[in-house]
C-alpha cells in the first residue's frame, strides 16, 4: 500500500482529517483537484466574512456621527476591497499547504476517482491505501429557469466578486444563511436589496423568536424581505435581469427588474467523478454518502466526512468529523457525539444559535422554560452602538438543564462558545447564572438570560 | 438517540472503557454522569 490513509478533498473536513491522521503517526496523502482549503477558505466562510466586515465598517462610519465623529465623503475602492479579501484567502490557503508540509502529508494534485475499494486514480497515476476518507464537499444547488452566468445571475461564488459600480438593484433568491449574508453585504455597499424565500420563514432551523427579531432588524436596515415567494425565470435584457416572481399562496405572477440576481437556494453534496460504485459505495437519493457516528460508510475502511456526509453543511461540523474519522482509523475510540452544532449568520447584528429551538424542545417532549435578556439593557452593547437583539435561553423545567441558546446580537458568534460548552457539559441555567462574567461585556447578556429563566435578572423587570 | 448528560471527556472515557454511557445512571445534578459513575458502572456491570 502506498498510504495508510488517502483523504479525498482538502476542504475543512479533509485537511483536518489529513493533519490529525498524520499527528497520530499514519502515512497520509490528501488529494485535491482545486485549491487547498476547499469551499470554506476559497469561496465560502472566509471571503464572505471579509466582505461582511468591509460592509459593516462602512455602516459603522454612519453611526459614528452619533458620538461626533464625521468624515468627508467616503469613497470605496471596490477593486482594492476585492483584492484585500483575496489576500486573506491566499494567506490562509497557503497556511494549510504549509501545515501539510510540516505534518508530512503528501499533497496529490488532481481529481481522485476509485478504481477499486483500495485504489484511486489521479491523472494517469494510481495510488493504493488501506483507508480512505471522502471529503469532497458540496456545490451550489441550481434553480430551473435561472441560468447562472456569474455576472448578472450569480451563485455564491460569483457574488463574492463585487462589481464596480455595485448593482443598484439586487435580488437574493433564497432567505437562508448564505442569502442573508450576501443581502447584508450588498445592502451595506449601497445596493437596494430584496430577499425572497419560498418557505413561510427565513433562516430555516433557527428559533422562531430569534428569526422574527432578526428579520425586523434586517428590514430596518433597508433589506426588503418577502416570504412565500419564488422566482420562476430570469432573462437578461438591456435594462437588467427580468425576473418572474410568483406568490406561492395566490399564484399571482409579477416581473421585476434587477441588476444582479443571486441564486442561493441550498447546496448539494458532490460525488461526481469519484466513481463510488467501483469502491462498492452508493450515494443516497439526495446525493449524500451515509455514515455511522464513527464516520464509516457501508464499506468499513472507507469513511466520509463534511458536506458530502450529510447536514448541517457547516465547516466546523466537517472539521470535527474529519478528526473523528482520522482518530477511528488510528484505532482511537472516537465518535461524532456532539450534543449540538452551532449555526451562525454573520450579519450585524449576528444571528447565532446552538442546541434546540423552543419548538424543537417542545416537539421532543420537554417541558420548557425560557429566559430572555434584551441587548438594549446591556451597558456594553450601548458603548458599542449595538443594542438590537437579545439572548434567549431554552431550559428544561424541573431539571433546569440547558437545551438551547439563541442570540441576536453583535458578536453573537463569539458568545456561542460559552453556550456550546455549557450544553456539552450538561450545564443547568443556574451553572451559567452562577459563573462570574466580566463587566461590561456582551457575555453578561448570557448570564442575565440564565437569571431571567428564574425571574431573577437584575437589569430588566422580570415578568 | 437520547441526550446523554455528561461532559465530552466523560463520554470519551466511557468509549475507552467500553461502557455504553446510555446505561449509566448519573449521580450528579439533573442526572449528570461523572467519570466516577462510568468507572463504578464498569466495575459493577462487568
Ligand atoms: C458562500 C458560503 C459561505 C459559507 N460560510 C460558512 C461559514 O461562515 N461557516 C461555516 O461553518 N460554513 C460556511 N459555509 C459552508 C462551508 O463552506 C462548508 O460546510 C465546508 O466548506 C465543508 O467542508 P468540506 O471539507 O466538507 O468540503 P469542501 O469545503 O466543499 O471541500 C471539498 C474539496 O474537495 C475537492 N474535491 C471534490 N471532489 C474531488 C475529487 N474527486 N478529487 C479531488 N478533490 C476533490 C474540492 O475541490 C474541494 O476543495 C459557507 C459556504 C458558502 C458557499
Amino acid at each position: 500500500m502506498d498510504f495508510d490513509v488517502l483523504v479525498i478533498g482538502a476542504g475543512p473536513g479533509g485537511y483536518h482529517a489529513a493533519i490529525r491522521a498524520a499527528q497520530l503517526g499514519l502515512k497520509v496523502a490528501c488529494a485535491e483537484m482545486g485549491a487547498v482549503g476547499g469551499v470554506c477558505l476559497n469561496i465560502g466562510c472566509i471571503p464572505t466574512k471579509a466582505l461582511l466586515h468591509a460592509g459593516e465598517t462602512i455602516a459603522n462610519t454612519r453611526h459614528a456621527a452619533d458620538f461626533g465623529l464625521s468624515y468627508g465623503p467616503a469613497t470605496l475602492d471596490i477593486a482594492k476591497m476585492n483584492g484585500w479579501k483575496d489576500g486573506i484567502v491566499k494567506k490562509l490557503t497557503g497556511g494549510v499547504a504549509g501545515l501539510f508540509k510540516a505534518n508530512k502529508v503528501t499533497h496529490l494534485v488532481g481529481q481522485a476517482s476509485f478504481i477499486d475499494a483500495n485504489t484511486v486514480k489521479i491523472g494517469d497515476k494510481t495510488y493504493t491505501a488501506s483507508s480512505f476518507i471522502i471529503a469532497t464537499g458540496s456545490e451550489p444547488a441550481t434553480l430551473k429557469g435561472l441560468d447562472v452566468d456569474q455576472v448578472a445571475i450569480v451563485d455564491s461564488t460569483g457574488a463574492l466578486n463585487v462589481p464596480d459600480p455595485v448593482p443598484a438593484r439586487m435580488l437574493c433568491v433564497g432567505g437562508g444563511v448564505i442569502g442573508f449574508e450576501f443581502a447584508h453585504i450588498y445592502n451595506n455597499l449601497g445596493s437596494k436589496v430584496k430577499v425572497i424565500e419560498f418557505l413561510p420563514n427565513i433562516i430555516p432551523g433557527a428559533d422562531a423568536d430569534a428569526v422574527k427579531e432578526f428579520g425586523k432588524i434586517m428590514k430596518k436596515q433597508g433589506i426588503e424581505i418577502v416570504t412565500r415567494m419564488k422566482a420562476n425565470s430570469a432573462q437578461k435584457q438591456a435594462d437588467g435581469v427580468h425576473v418572474e416572481l410568483e406568490n406561492v399562496e395566490t399564484g399571482e405572477k409579477t416581473t421585476e427588474v434587477f441588476d444582479r440576481v443571486l441564486v442561493a437556494v441550498g447546496r448539494r453534496p458532490r460525488t461526481a467523478g469519484l466513481n463510488l460504485e467501483a469502491a462498492g459505495l452508493k450515494a443516497t437519493e439526495r446525493g449524500f454518502i451515509e455514515v455511522n457516528t464513527r464516520m464509516q460508510t457501508g464499506v468499513p475502511h472507507i469513511y466520509a466526512v463534511g458536506d458530502v456526509a450529510g447536514n448541517p453543511m457547516l465547516a466546523h461540523k466537517a472539521m470535527k468529523e474529519g478528526l473523528v474519522a482520522a482518530e477511528v482509523i488510528a484505532g482511537k475510540p472516537s465518535e461524532q457525539d456532539a450534543v449540538a452544532i452551532p449555526g451562525v449568520v454573520y450579519t450585524s447584528p449576528e444571528l447565532a444559535w446552538v442546541g434546540l429551538t423552543e419548538q424543537e424542545a417542545i416537539d421532543k417532549g420537554y417541558k420548557v422554560k425560557t429566559g430572555l435578556f434584551p441587548m438594549s439593557a446591556s451597558g456594553r452593547a450601548m458603548t458599542l452602538q449595538s443594542t438590537e437583539g437579545f439572548v434567549k435561553m431554552v431550559v428544561e423545567e424541573g431539571t433546569d438543564l440547558l437545551l438551547g441558546v439563541h442570540i441576536v446580537a453583535a458578536h453573537a458568534s463569539d458568545l456561542l462558545g460559552e453556550a456550546g460548552l455549557a450544553l456539552e457539559m450538561a450545564a443547568t441555567a443556574s451553572d451559567v447564572a452562577l459563573t462570574i462574567h466580566a463587566h461590561p461585556t456582551l457575555g453578561e447578556a448570557v448570564l442575565e438570560a440564565a437569571e431571567s429563566v428564574h425571574k431573577q435578572a437584575i437589569h430588566i423587570v422580570n415578568r | 438517540r437520547p441526550v446523554i448528560h455528561a461532559a465530552p471527556s466523560v463520554r470519551r472515557l466511557a468509549r475507552e472503557l467500553g461502557v455504553d454511557i446510555a446505561q449509566v445512571r448519573g449521580s450528579g445534578p439533573a442526572g449528570r454522569v461523572s467519570e466516577d459513575d462510568v468507572r463504578a458502572f464498569q466495575k459493577g456491570g462487568s
